[in-house]
């Protein structure tokens, strides 16, 4: 029997193209989008392509009937409100600066979705991702970064182990966007030109600050102050989910020097403004942490590079994760500006080692 | 091959009807209005298609009017209902129609309608004395559906018709889910209007018809040529109809058996789902519903995941009504009988119909444990939304 794969498929030409590759590869493929965002999409992500909206879904489907493998619609709404839109709401109002692509593969699209794959007894589940699987003679799965530098995602999968590895596929990891358009534009895909997705799928206006204001409880936000290092007050704010470390704009403060938001104590409302090189750290302390090799994590101090941002580069560090999964990380030499809240990812060249939730920074000397 | 128990979407086409549709494409293909010979061939057909329509269901020919299918017989029914008796501004239905009625009357509340929408009891029974309560003077029109879609509950509705005759309110039975299963009789059942839709029964989609007993209580809502007595303007669809005939006639003539048949399949395979699945639960009455249709209640499990692992396993059943966007809300009946939104999204349709086997029936019976146990074990409900 040929073995059945489940490939996640919004709509956009990266798992429309992920779910043809397998299709021609004789996998027995059952693509399914899955229906996550509860608010309508508005006008505006229509334009800007963001998953998850009705004509996404009929994309997709079209693509299920050109390269004829069933489709299905899923409604995983409440799981993904439930386990990614609260926590990214509760995680702005406590001062952190969520990232809910990386809950959402952590919870929806390798945990979530994989049930529903046995329950459909599929053997895989594929997504679009531009990251590398491979296994090694000794049978262990690495998890490397896309061959495509500019749109590698391995920094989102890093909640990966073994076991998820193992059943998992991401047939785009060796091919370039260029390659996937021209791929996609070759199998006569209808998703081959589609502009790509930019804000988060269920905050498709990018107003984060809204979303939270939307869907939370007014009494729990956190109106406070905005103060500087010393703790002179320099201007009111509507609360701390309105901020993120390292903000320069929106601070509402008249000053002669940029002032950028260097720390946010949720407790007190306060937001701490600092000069850019106030915002300097000598790494962090980082908690869930989790290991692609769980091997790993015993191994004691590591040298790694570790990536504090998407968009970051990854730079040199050492780490140690304690039994409780927290990890301290010193960096080389002194680091950017660090994100409570943000995933931090632990790199050794190509290979990601694992990763964790940044939970504050770690003073420069 | 998969096994196909969904009739009540849609049943495959009949070869009587397949065969009357290639007989017509063979023939010249003239407009059943022109006055040429071509016409008039067509014309002729197309009053023998109208006579076994009428014949299935206890009608006189005239009173027989084709359209493109349940639908827009329903709504035919019902805007034509409002438009004849534009003084009435209410309507008497119910919460567990169809979307073809409760579309149309949503839209009639927006336009300053009173809807009446009477609750069913747990069986999906609609109780006719609530019915009656309900009517007035200002009741333009009754509309109730004779079999339920979805469980299959065949409605008491011979005992309303002297009263909406007293009263003046038309009373309409959208007959879409039995016509063609179960004998109908409309004359008998006193009805104004009733609602025929050819692909339940084995024609295809794209045909249907509307019993009106008296043409002048309804005004037409789709205007141009006085094509169908002026009450349906438009050529009408002649390959649907000779199809709709022909099945009409083999469905007249098979019905006991059929009825039989599929009845004691339907028994047996809910039979042997009942020793496999503990905890499953039949929605709908054991008795007074059409034979071919259950809705089950599987435990523990989304239906969603078990249509579509049994879509893999090649058994063909469904859920609710799809939203625009494919994904499968909770069905409005169930939840209008009182089952939790949990039970609906647990809950799965299986209707049978006349091409249905013993064979695929046993295989069914072995395969939807089979996939039940896979999917609780895998996809544990409990699990679902929450960690």
């Amino acid at each position: 029997m040929k073995p059945r794969v489940l490939v996640a498929m919004s709509g956009g030409v990266d798992s429309s193209v992920a779910a043809a590759i397998l299709r021609e590869q004789d996998y027995d493929v059952v693509g399914v989008a899955m229906r996550l965002a509860t608010e309508p999409t508005t006008p505006v992500a229509k334009r800007r392509g963001t998953c998850c909206s009705h004509d996404d879904f009929e994309d997709a489907r079209r693509v299920a009937e050109r390269m004829d493998f069933p489709f299905y619609v899923i409604d995983l709404r409440a799981d993904f409100a439930a386990r990614v839109v609260d926590n990214f709401v509760s995680e702005y109002i406590a001062g952190r600066t969520p990232n809910p692509c990386v809950m959402c593969n952590r919870e929806i699209k390798f945990d979530r979705l994989w049930s529903r794959a046995r329950a459909l007894n599929a053997d895989y589940v594929a997504t679009g991702h531009y990251a590398r699987i491979e296994q090694g003679v000794d049978g262990r799965f690495h998890l490397l970064r896309a061959a495509d530098e500019t749109k590698d995602q391995s920094y989102f999968l890093f909640t990966l182990g073994q076991d998820e590895l193992s059943r998992t596929i991401f047939p785009l990891g060796a091919m370039t966007k260029t390659e996937v358009r021209a791929r996609a534009r070759a199998l006569g895909l209808a998703t081959a030109d589609k502009p790509e997705s930019q804000e988060i799928c269920f905050v498709p206006d990018g107003d984060y600050a809204s979303f939270v204001e939307r869907r939370s409880d007014p009494a729990q936000l956190r109106p406070g102050s905005i103060v500087d290092r010393d703790g002179t007050r320099l201007a009111d704010h509507a609360g701390v989910h309105r901020f993120t470390v390292g903000q320069r704009r929106g601070l509402g403060v008249a000053s002669g020097e940029r002032l950028y938001v260097r720390e946010i104590r949720a407790e007190s409302g306060e937001v701490v403004a600092g000069r850019r090189e106030d915002l300097d750290s000598a790494g962090l302390v980082a908690n869930r942490v989790s290991m692609v090799d769980d091997s790993m994590a015993l191994a004691g101090e590591l040298s790694v590079e570790v990536k504090i941002r998407y968009r970051h580069r990854a730079i040199p560090a050492t780490m140690r994760v304690d039994s409780a999964r927290r990890a301290e990380i010193r960096f080389t030499s002194s680091g950017p500006a660090v994100t409570p809240g943000q995933a931090c990812v632990f790199y050794r060249g190509e290979e990601v080692l694992g990763g964790g939730f940044i939970e504050r920074a770690l003073e420069a000397d | 091959m998969p096994i196909y128990l969904d009739h009540n979407a849609g049943a495959p086409l009949r070869p009587e009807a397949a065969a009357a549709i290639s007989r017509l494409i063979a023939d010249a293909g003239g407009n059943p209005s022109s006055v040429h010979r071509a016409g008039q061939r067509s014309r002729r057909m197309l009053e023998i298609s109208r006579a076994q329509v009428a014949a299935l269901i206890g009608a006189d020919p005239r009173q027989i009017v084709f359209t493109s299918g349940g639908t827009e017989s329903n709504n035919l029914a019902i805007f034509g209902a409002i438009t004849a008796s534009s003084r009435r501004r209410k309507i008497v239905s119910s919460q567990i129609e169809h979307s073809s009625i409760l579309a149309p009357l949503a839209e009639l509340e927006r336009r300053g309608f009173e809807i009446v929408r009477i609750a069913p009891d747990a069986d999906g029974r609609i109780d006719p004395a609530r019915v009656l309560a309900a009517l007035d003077g200002e009741t333009a029109i009754v509309s109730l559906g004779l079999a339920n879609s979805e469980v299959g509950t065949i409605q008491d509705v011979a005992p309303l018709s002297s009263t909406c005759g007293n009263s003046g309110a038309l009373l309409h039975v959208d007959a879409a889910q039995a016509v063609g299963r179960i004998p109908v009789d409309a004359t008998a059942l006193g009805c104004d209007l009733m609602t025929v839709s050819g692909y339940k029964f084995g024609a295809p989609a794209g045909i249907g018809a509307l019993y009106v007993r008296d043409s002048a209580r309804i005004a037409p809502v789709i205007f141009g040529g006085p094509h169908e007595n002026g009450m349906r303007a438009g050529t009408p669809n002649l390959p649907g109809a000779v199809a709709v005939g022909a099945a009409a006639e083999t469905a007249m003539h098979a019905m006991d058996e059929e009825s039989d048949r599929i009845g004691s399949l339907a028994r047996s395979l809910l039979n042997k789902l009942y020793d496999a699945i503990p905890g499953l639960r039949l929605n709908g009455p054991l008795v007074g519903k059409l034979p071919n249709t259950i809705n089950l209640t599987f435990p523990g499990v989304l239906g969603e995941s078990m249509l579509i692992a049994l879509d893999l396993e090649g058994v063909e059943v469904s859920m609710g009504s799809a939203c625009a966007a494919g994904a499968v809300e909770p069905s409005h009946v169930l939840r209008g009988m009182g089952r939790s939104i949990a039970d609906a999204r647990s809950s799965l349709r299986i209707s049978l119909g006349w091409n249905n086997t013993a064979d695929e029936i046993d295989a069914a019976a072995s395969i939807i444990p089979a996939v039940w146990r896979r999917v609780a074990d895998a996809e544990p409900l409990a699990e679902v939304s929450a960690r």
